[in-house]
């Protein structure tokens, strides 16, 4: 079951990246797997983008009085820092990449419902993306990430209208995806792909469509509001005015929370695909792990307001969200037994799609109970606004979702690009980056429970010498994210040939070539077969 | 044809006798807490107009779903969100007093 | 005024299966707009809950008279777009042309109404939010507050109008050129949800802004 090269014939059609070579193929292509690459360079350099900031912060941290004299500065980073990671980087990645490519491939259909929504949703996504740069090169803002008025309505001194303006565009691409993926999963399965024969990646990318369309409006009326209140000062969120300043936190976190399982779901879809591949079993629980997808969708809309437990919400309901908040840990860590569940008494292959799986379920664990600290009224007390929340928070979505990121896409690279990446390559920066996202952040935990406070551009010397581990960490696993770069920017060039289905896995993707035509497939496939089937391995492998 | 022509029309006056409805009900001494009661047919109004101009019933049963869910999140927006000004203790710090204050003029960037 | 058979793309298996996968996803669009628009009415919630008697104070000096005619112009508007539905299922593409038309005039009167006289009323009377706001004393927060939902709410109604009056002029101009029949009409379906949504929203906002806090 070793990966294979193969001649690919001569006599085949071209496939989607042949298939026209000017630049306006490319850029006005409706192509869904066309698109995913244009996303892909985009999010690529977001990440950079964002990751300099990260880079400046730690930087910054190494001396407790702050290398970076300023405090303002310090606080453009992060401020940079978030709003790049999460909105440009993270609630789109993996949907936007893997998703557009993948999807059409795993329900055998030839594209989504609605291509050229699709190339829409991406030049919304690169017109916030340049007005973000503007807002960036123009001095950035201090609110952080979150805005929260009346600091940035009345007091603060930066570009408040441009980030938020940014955003607001790129969330009309993130509307127009999800619109466009629960559509797709509706409608255009091939024939004999009832709901329970779909991969799991399509009931998570469905969830976190559903994500999408219920919760991202609620943020552009948000954004609205507060731009408009920054401009003519109504008074919405100005308790000088009559208005609540709670409303806009509310409102801002009606998104924000479920955004965060936007960003998380899809990573998880991901590893439902790569665990049972790589253990060569059917994922244990298919049903539990796609309900509790669902559920995970459904409830999260329901716990925003543990992000205000100190902020003076009413006790009564900071109780309330506080227990729907252990309820939607639950259907995770289901999720995380179905997984080991799927690995127990599986033959298991440590490719870098497994490690960096691996790497997530015990990242995400860790991520995921240390949630539940801090969804603790008594615990959030002392622990909120800590570096034991940037711990937390960064071990789900770094930990968590940029591995599973990077699983997802050595996973489906061959097919995508119909290359094989270096697989000793692969592994050594699978394991470069759990070390040096252990070492950035655990130290974190300690810090934080100790009483640094986040967003903070010095600190008591105490401190020192867990954030120059944690800097430390950093530049280590700045280079865990350097070297895929360089080696899947190698491999495009010079890696072997891919087969059409280098893995031996199931799934309706790679019965076809590797990389696609244009239409998927030759003809429309049928499904007659449950999803997993790894009983019978030779019908799922390439000849 | 006719059938729908008079399905419409009858929706119409329906509507127009709804619109009635609510207007004579906001002139009726309702407690300011109990006002809001006049949305009841207005929600009335929503329902006809997707029932039949908009013909949910006759669609693809995954519109009915996409309706519902939007409704039912709505209702999350809208009930829990409520939560916690309902049940918040509010210390008001003189509200006549601030009524009147100007915006600080501390912004320089936009 | 053809009546060609109807062609699909090339990921749909039939004509009947796009039409339903447009209309799927009109709907799912306007579930979207429910939450947006659903954020402005927390907004509501929470301004009048804080401030009631100034809330209701700025209310009361709405002008009922043309914000009742407007709400019915509206209702009118969505009926007649779907009269010109029926018709062209029917066949009849001049009625559906003539019902279009209509609807998009009675949306033009709404947005002359509003915005050419009401609002200018409005501004006239000082009641637009800010320095020279009219009302004064302990209710001029929540008056205020009121008049930044009422001006919020009803430009952004105003502006999902504009659109609509995009789509439902394009959809004559289509229907002119004989592009729909009783076999494919799916657009027009598709504008009338749309347009048959605008007028939700309204029929929403008229009591928020013109009745609730209106009283003896």
């Amino acid at each position: 079951m070793s990966t294979m090269a193969v001649d690919i014939p001569r006599e085949q059609p071209p496939s989607y990246l042949t298939d026209g070579v000017t630049l306006r193929s490319w850029l006005l292509t409706t192509d869904h797997k066309r698109i995913a690459l244009l996303y892909l360079g985009s999010v690529t350099i977001f990440f950079f983008v964002g990751g300099t900031a990260a880079a400046l912060i730690r930087y910054n941290l190494i001396v407790p009085e702050g290398m970076i004299a300023s405090a303002d500065t310090y606080n453009r980073l992060f401020t940079m820092h978030g709003i790049v990671m999460v909105w440009f980087f993270l609630v789109p990645v993996v949907p936007v990449t893997l998703g557009n490519f993948v999807i059409p491939l795993m329900i055998g259909a030839r594209d989504l419902a609605f291509p050229k929504l699709n190339l829409l949703s991406w030049y919304l996504f690169i017109a916030a993306g340049i007005v973000l740069i503007y807002a960036l090169f123009a001095g950035g803002l201090d609110t952080g990430w979150t805005f929260y008025t009346p600091f940035s309505t009345n007091f603060s001194n930066g570009h408040l209208i441009a980030a938020v303006t940014a955003v607001f565009i790129s969330g009309f691409s993130s509307i127009a995806t999800g619109l466009n993926f629960i559509v797709t999963i509706h409608r255009l399965r091939a024939p004999g792909m009832t709901w329970y024969r779909m991969p799991v990646f399509l009931w998570s990318l469905y969830a976190t469509s559903v994500l999408y369309v219920l919760a991202t409006p609620v943020l552009a009326m948000t954004l609205l509001l507060l731009g408009f209140e920054r401009i003519f000062g109504l008074g919405v969120f100005d308790p000088a005015l009559g208005g609540d300043p709670l409303l806009f936190q509310h409102l801002f976190w009606f998104y924000s929370h479920p955004a965060v399982y936007i960003m998380i779901l899809p990573g998880m879809g991901v590893i439902s695909e790569i665990i049972p591949t790589f253990s060569n079993k059917p994922i244990f629980g298919y049903k539990f792990i796609v309900w509790c997808s669902i559920a995970i969708a459904v409830i999260s809309f329901l716990v925003w307001g543990h992000h205000m437990f100190v902020a003076g919400t009413s006790l009564y309901s900071a109780l309330v969200f506080s227990i729907l908040s252990y309820m939607v840990a639950v259907p995770s860590a289901i999720k995380v037994f179905n997984w080991i569940g799927t690995m127990h008494k599986g033959y298991i292959r440590f490719d870098a799609p497994m490690l960096y799986a691996l790497g997530f379920i015990g990242l995400f664990t860790i991520g995921g109970l240390t949630g539940l600290f801090v969804a603790a009224l008594a615990a959030d007390v002392h622990l909120s606004q800590t570096y034991f929340v940037v711990a937390h928070f960064h071990y789900v979505m770094v930990g968590g979702m940029v591995s599973a990121f990077f699983a997802g896409i050595h996973y489906w690279w061959p097919k995508i690009t119909g290359r094989l990446y270096p697989e000793m390559w692969g592994r050594a920066g699978a394991l470069t980056i759990f070390i040096g996202f252990n070492l950035t952040f655990f130290p974190q935990f300690i810090v934080g429970y100790l009483g640094m406070p986040r967003r903070y551009h010095s600190y008591p010397p105490d401190f020192q010498v867990l954030n120059v581990l944690s800097t430390a960490g950093a530049t280590i696993l700045a280079v865990g994210y350097l070297l895929p770069l360089a080696y899947l920017t190698w491999s495009l060039l010079y890696g072997k040939r891919a087969p059409d289905n280098p893995w031996g896995a199931t799934g309706l993707e790679w019965t076809t070539a590797s990389p696609p035509i244009t239409e998927n497939f030759v003809t429309t496939p049928e499904v007659t077969e449950p999803p997993y089937n790894y009983a019978q391995p030779e019908a799922a492998r390439s000849g | 044809m006719t059938d729908r022509l008079r399905e419409l029309s009858l929706t119409l006056l329906l509507l127009l006798v709804l619109l009635a409805l609510e207007f004579g009900m906001a002139f009726l001494p309702l407690a300011r807490s109990l006002r809001p009661l006049i949305l009841v047919p207005a929600a009335l109004m929503v329902c006809l107009v997707g029932a039949v101009f908009m013909e949910i019933r006759q669609g693809p049963a995954i519109v009915r779903l996409f309706a519902i869910a939007g409704l039912l999140w709505l209702a999350i927006l809208l009930g829990l969100g409520s939560l916690d000004p309902l049940t918040r203790v509010d210390l008001n710090v003189g509200a006549i007093a601030t009524a009147n204050q100007t915006m600080p003029s501390a912004i320089r960037n936009r | 005024m053809s009546d060609t058979m109807a062609t699909h793309e090339f990921q749909y298996s039939s004509a009947e299966h796009q039409a339903e996968t447009a209309i799927s996803g009109m709907w799912l669009f306007l579930a979207t707009e429910v939450l947006f628009f659903g954020a402005l009415f927390l907004s509501w919630i929470y301004s009048r809950h804080w401030n009631q008697a100034g809330f209701d104070a700025g209310a009361q000096q709405t002008w009922l008279a043309i914000g009742t005619i407007n709400t019915v112009i509206l209702l009118t508007s969505s009926f007649v777009y779907s009269v010109g539905l029926a018709f062209i299922r029917a066949g009849n593409s001049r009625r559906l042309v003539q019902c279009c038309a209509v609807a998009w005039l009675l949306g033009v009167a709404f947005l002359i109404l509003k915005f050419g006289v009401e609002w200018p009323d409005d501004i006239g009377k000082g009641l637009f939010p800010g320095h020279g706001f009219s009302i004064e004393g302990p209710l001029r927060g929540g008056a205020q507050l009121f008049f930044v939902f009422y001006f919020f709410g009803t430009a952004l109604h105003g502006l999902h109008m504009l659109g609509g009056l995009g789509v439902v002029g394009w959809i004559i101009r289509r229907a002119r050129r004989g592009d729909f029949s009783p076999a494919f009409h799916t657009p027009v379906s598709v504008v009338g949800l749309y347009w048959s949504f605008v007028d939700m929203v309204w029929i929403v906002l008229y009591p928020l802004i013109y009745l609730i806090g209106r009283g003896p």
